[in-house]
């Protein structure tokens, strides 16, 4: 008997751990849903035998489920907000600051301090104390930036071949900018006999540091010291377009337009439009992204058109007291958050898992690039490159971009991504052309830095009235709608501080010399 | 029988403007439409103004845009979403819609006027986005192609019209089909339904067309991108912005974007331009019986 | 044949139940079938009418609806005193009126035009062509647009060029951009709407105009004194649906071609609520404008009814 029980209880205990340890082995896989920004929204979504969905599967016991964010800015501002309206946030998604506020206040998206331990991949290249200041708010972090574009990786740019022909210098302050921009407009500087050229090419372009006239504008305003939305010094705290300065640049931005010397479509051209504008040779001067310029296909187009045009670097031009700039450069992440729902569910682990898996050698390169052999290969130099492989599934082909959706979640910018990504090459007359021939010069030109810019809040009440009444009222005065006077400028400020300018200042100048960022 | 009467000089005058009408319509019908088209066809190299474009001789046409877009994979698979949105929409719509419409025809019927009122008091409530969206995630349509049309599966106009033209089948066919003893029932399906062909085509088409444009609708429940349907892929394409920063490459290829942007919206509107002629003469008559009583 | 009692009456007396219930039990089949239609209704069409109450709420994403804290009709005083209500009903108000005023009498022309026309060519051609801009969405017709009217490369500048004029930014202009949103419209959808007239028209019987010619009635005084008249309940039927939405001035369309410039004249009541409602997830604003313009067209539909009932004995209902 004895025996019998001795057996018995070895088997039991045998059996409950065999049944332990094969519990543990079989853990079901944590689903988790990911609203990413696709790197190129119309080249489609990964396939569904992606190799990424197995690794992470395999390795990390997650069941990745993906949904791309439309391109435009407010379809996905309203795609995210509809979801959370209905308390449907999905569990890891990307968003813009200011629904990410919205969301914050709501008790919508989680605080994801105690994440940042368990990714010590992301922490290397990513997570400095910028990043994280960048999405703290009131003591917590509530996403995890990842790094957006190039800094400073814009310029002005200048055509050279029509300087040459018109005998001209490169301007260096903003009347010999306005001298020439003159001769380009009314001086056929393509020769062709025709008078279908202008100086200057914008449109407009806003971003939360870049308000009024948008981003193409900021060389001018740069002269005059104004440039950005926000006067980030401590001594002149405040919005740009109240300072006397700003009137200024106004006035020189009318003079452009009243003498023709810009692109008169700019008030109401897109940006694709803009881009072909140049390629067609419209006009001589504009500020453009470095790839956007001089990338191969982007340039083919131009270069067809005239294989002895050249644009060079123009640096910006001086104001009236000496300054100037490009316009302004603040750190520029991208916000990942993590639903409220996520966390009840227990899944933050499993996303901060899944995160820094992305920034380990093997994710970086398999999202960035694709499988070595298949989409990229490597070139003696040690440099990624798309030759060496498949045509149609090299990462640059229209099947290779469907791999590589996911690479704004794990690109910082390196010397690897810049070299891969903006290769040199030839142009139709022999020149030797390329994004990184420009970018350097771009960053050595006087810029704004307006750190901590991009962590205003907006205004308690009132923002998109505010707005748009301040955007409106710039272009009005610009466009000769009303008449560019003192007065009516004071009456324009005064509407303004009503509508709650004057209090934004207020709270704006408090939370920025609080967290330190007033120089 | 009419007698051939030679016309009046006012009637000569009014043939001819009605004439001149239509050519000046259709100039001002056509060159826009020109317009996209040419610019579809645009080579990659092309300088000059908006007349140029217009006047480019034939040979110089591309066809980047288009082998562009339909070698591309999402458009084809967003091609099959529209396609089977549209004919489940439709077949949806006209399932609930018709016993509606019938329903609200019959003079007779108890309740009607109750009925009516039930009908058109939504139409002057429109709740705006978060009360319709609250209901059709709560139903669990999210990620469902019936999250484009089953919110729009009744519209009230196309069941006025269908009433009206129920209305308009004479009585004197039910009223016999009923001495002979059919029941209602029979006199729906027996003599009113084979009668409806015009009327379910024409409002058949008018829902298509609504459920193929729609966007907001897909935007909003439909996460997963194989399942996205042409205006979402189109609106991409057609408004993409600052966060397809891979500026140094196109999905696109060769074309110059705004040919890819013309050819994508004709390549959009082709099913439709192509169905409708062919169901032309149903429309109108359905449209026209539709009418008559108003 | 007993009489029949007409539809939602109940006569008071005895017989008179007996009949109506009589008229219930002989269209058993009618109910059934239609029930099933009558449910989708209560879900998808007053369902969301219960949630609307977010409009007299502070909308909490996680209280949801009835949770959300009641604040009355703060929402839509908010509106109310908003730095642009005025312009914004304006606008609206300006672009939904004016669209009726130019594309119901320009699809009428249109039909009547299409239904005179002997030469089968022609008509056919311009049929087709004209129904055709209704497929385009206007992501499309902004481009379209800018071909035509842009100041350095429209086709419209490019004539005045050549004639020695000055371009003309009519996009930014306040002067022109209502226009282009009228025309436009027009350009889009007289054809398509042109096609429930032309129903209308080829619905007419055909020995009226025989009488008429018989009279010797000029083709003009055909078109005025029988033409006309015949689809006049139509006519009054789509003016008084269009009027039932008249607040819908056209978000789509609107948001396409606006720009900074002309806010002014381009913001409508939706654009508005797009950029303050959700944008800024200020939802219960959102609903409270909607149900704003709800009322408002239902007041107008009822009146425009009444006016019209009195002045020609049809109406809607």
């Amino acid at each position: 008997m004895k025996k019998f029980l001795q057996v018995a209880m070895v088997l039991l205990f045998a059996g409950v751990i065999v049944v332990s340890v094969s519990a543990q082995g079989t853990k079901k896989p944590v689903t988790i849903d990911l609203w990413y920004g696709a790197a190129i929204t119309e080249a489609g979504p990964p396939p569904d035998d992606w190799v990424v969905y197995k690794v992470v599967r395999d390795k990390l016991g997650i069941e990745l489920k993906l949904t791309a964010l439309p391109s435009n800015e407010s379809d996905q501002d309203v795609k995210v907000l509809a979801a959370a309206a209905a308390n449907q946030l999905p569990d890891l998604f990307m968003v813009r600051r200011d629904p990410w506020i919205t969301l914050i206040k709501q008790g919508l998206v989680a605080p994801v301090d105690d994440m940042y331990p368990l990714m010590p991949n992301r922490a290397q290249n990513y997570f400095d104390e910028d990043s994280i200041s960048f999405t703290t708010i009131n003591d917590k972090s509530y996403g995890m930036a990842v790094p957006g574009s190039l800094q400073k990786n814009e310029g002005l740019v200048i055509r050279k071949d029509w300087l040459n022909k018109l005998g001209l210098k490169m301007p260096t302050t903003l009347d010999e900018l306005y001298n020439v921009l003159y001769a380009f407009t009314y001086k056929d500087p393509d020769g062709n006999g025709k008078n279908d050229t202008y100086g200057y090419g914008a449109f407009v372009e806003l971003f939360d540091q870049e308000q009024y006239l948008g981003r193409r504008f900021e060389p001018i305003m740069g002269a005059f010291g104004v440039a950005g939305t926000w006067n980030m010094t401590k001594t002149d705290f405040g919005l740009n377009v109240k300072k006397p300065e700003y009137y200024e640049a106004l006035q020189f931005v009318k003079k452009m337009v009243d003498n023709k010397v810009i692109d008169p479509d700019w008030p109401s051209l897109k940006k694709d439009d803009f881009r072909a504008a140049w390629k067609q040779g419209k006009f001589g001067v504009m500020r453009e992204q470095f790839a956007a310029l001089a990338a191969a296909a982007n340039y083919a187009p131009f270069d067809k058109n005239f294989p002895n045009g050249e644009w060079v670097a123009l640096a910006p031009p001086k104001g009236p007291k000496g300054k100037s700039a490009t316009g302004v450069s603040d750190a520029n992440y991208r916000i990942y958050a993590v639903s409220a729902r996520a966390q009840k569910a227990g899944k933050k682990e499993a996303i901060a898992k899944l995160m820094d898996w992305m920034a380990s050698d093997e994710g970086y390169r398999l999202l960035g690039w694709g499988v070595e052999g298949v989409n990229y290969s490597v070139d003696a130099t040690g440099n990624i490159t798309d030759k060496g492989v498949p045509d149609d599934t090299k990462f640059s082909s229209p099947k290779g971009q469907t791999v590589t959706q996911l690479r704004n979640m794990v690109f910082y910018n390196s010397d690897l991504e810049l070299n891969a990504r903006y290769p040199y090459f030839t142009t139709a007359n022999g020149r030797k052309q390329g994004p990184l021939l420009y970018l350097k010069t771009f960053q050595g030109y006087p810029w704004v830095n307006v750190t901590g810019m991009g962590t205003i809040m907006p205004p308690a009440s009132n923002a998109a009235d505010l707005k748009r009444y301040i955007n409106q009222g710039v272009q009005e005065f610009v466009l000769g709608k009303k008449p560019l006077t003192k007065e009516n400028y004071d009456a324009f400020v005064a509407q303004m501080d009503k509508l709650g300018a004057a209090e934004w200042e207020k709270t704006a100048k408090a939370q920025m010399q609080e967290n330190g960022y007033l120089k | 029988m009419a007698s051939v009467i030679k016309p009046s000089k006012s009637d000569r005058a009014f043939n001819v403007f009605v004439v001149a009408s239509l050519v000046l319509l259709f100039i001002i019908l056509f060159i826009p439409i020109w317009s996209t088209i040419t610019l579809s066809f645009r080579p990659n190299d092309f300088i000059g103004s908006a007349l140029d474009g217009m006047t480019l001789p034939p040979w110089r046409w591309s066809v980047a845009a288009f082998r562009a877009l339909l070698g591309n994979n999402s458009f084809v698979k967003a091609t099959i979403n529209s396609f089977r949105i549209f004919f489940e929409g439709i077949a949806a719509a006209l399932l609930l819609t018709t016993p509606l419409a019938y329903a609200l025809s019959i003079k007779t019927l108890p309740g009607r006027k109750f009925l009516y009122l039930f009908v058109i008091i939504p139409y002057l409530f429109d709740v705006g986005l978060v009360p319709n969206y609250l209901l059709v995630t709560g139903l669990g349509l999210t990620n469902k192609l019936a999250a484009v049309y089953l919110p729009g599966a009744i519209s009230v106009y196309n069941t006025l019209i269908m009433k009206s033209f129920f209305e308009g089948i004479p009585e004197e066919l039910k009223e016999s089909a009923r001495i002979d003893g059919a029941s209602e029932f029979t006199v729906l399906m027996r003599i009113i339904l084979p009668l409806s062909k015009p009327i379910m085509l024409t409002i058949g088409l008018y829902y298509g067309v609504r459920f193929w444009n729609d966007f907001f609708n897909a935007m909003l429940y439909l996460n997963d991108s194989a399942l996205q349907p042409l205006p979402i892929l189109l609106r991409n394409i057609l408004l993409s912005s600052g966060m397809n920063e891979y500026v140094e490459v196109s999905a696109f290829g060769e074309a110059p974007i705004e040919a890819i942007k013309a050819a994508s919206v004709l390549l959009a509107a082709i099913p439709m331009l192509v169905a409708y002629p062919f169901i032309q003469k149903y429309f109108v008559k359905g449209t026209m019986l539709g009418s008559l009583k108003g | 044949m007993a009489d029949t009692v007409p539809a939602g009456m109940v006569a008071p007396t005895k017989s008179g139940t007996n009949q109506l219930w009589r008229n219930v039990k002989r269209h058993k089949s009618i109910y059934i079938l239609s029930s099933i239609s009558i449910i989708y209704f209560a879900i998808f069409k007053y369902v969301p009418i219960w949630n609307s109450q977010i409009a007299f709420r502070d909308f909490q994403a996680l209280q949801g609806v009835v949770g959300s804290p009641w604040v009355g009709l703060r929402n839509f005083s908010d509106f109310v005193h908003s730095y642009y209500f005025w312009e914004l009903i304006r606008n609206t108000v300006m672009y939904s009126v004016g669209k009726m005023i130019i594309s119901i009498p320009s699809a009428i022309f249109l039909a009547i035009c299409l239904y005179e026309c002997r030469i089968n060519f022609l008509r056919k051609t311009v049929q087709t062509l004209a129904y055709l801009p209704h497929f385009l969405s206007w992501v499309i017709m902004y481009g379209i647009i800018m071909a035509l009217l842009s100041p350095s490369s429209g086709l419209l500048n490019d004539i005045i060029k050549l004639f020695g004029g000055q371009p003309v930014s009519f996009m930014t202009d306040t002067n022109s951009f209502p226009w282009i949103v009228l025309l436009s419209d027009a350009w889009k959808e007289s054809g398509w709407s042109a096609i429930i007239f032309l129903a209308a028209l080829m619905g007419i019987d055909p020995s009226l105009f025989e009488a008429a010619m018989v009279e010797g009635a000029s083709a003009w005084q055909r078109v005025r004194y029988i033409t006309l008249p015949s689809i006049r309940p139509v006519i009054v039927m789509v003016f008084l649906l269009r009027m039932g939405t008249i607040l819908d001035a056209g978000f789509n369309q609107i948001f396409m071609l606006y720009s900074l410039p002309v806010y002014s004249v381009a913001d409508i009541i939706d654009t508005w609520i797009y950029r303050q409602g959700i944008l800024e997830f200020r939802f219960g604003l959102a609903t409270a404008v909607g149900l704003f313009k709800g009322a408002f067209g239902f007041i107008l539909l009822f009146v425009s009814n009444k006016l019209v009932r009195k002045t020609s004995g049809t109406g809607l209902y």
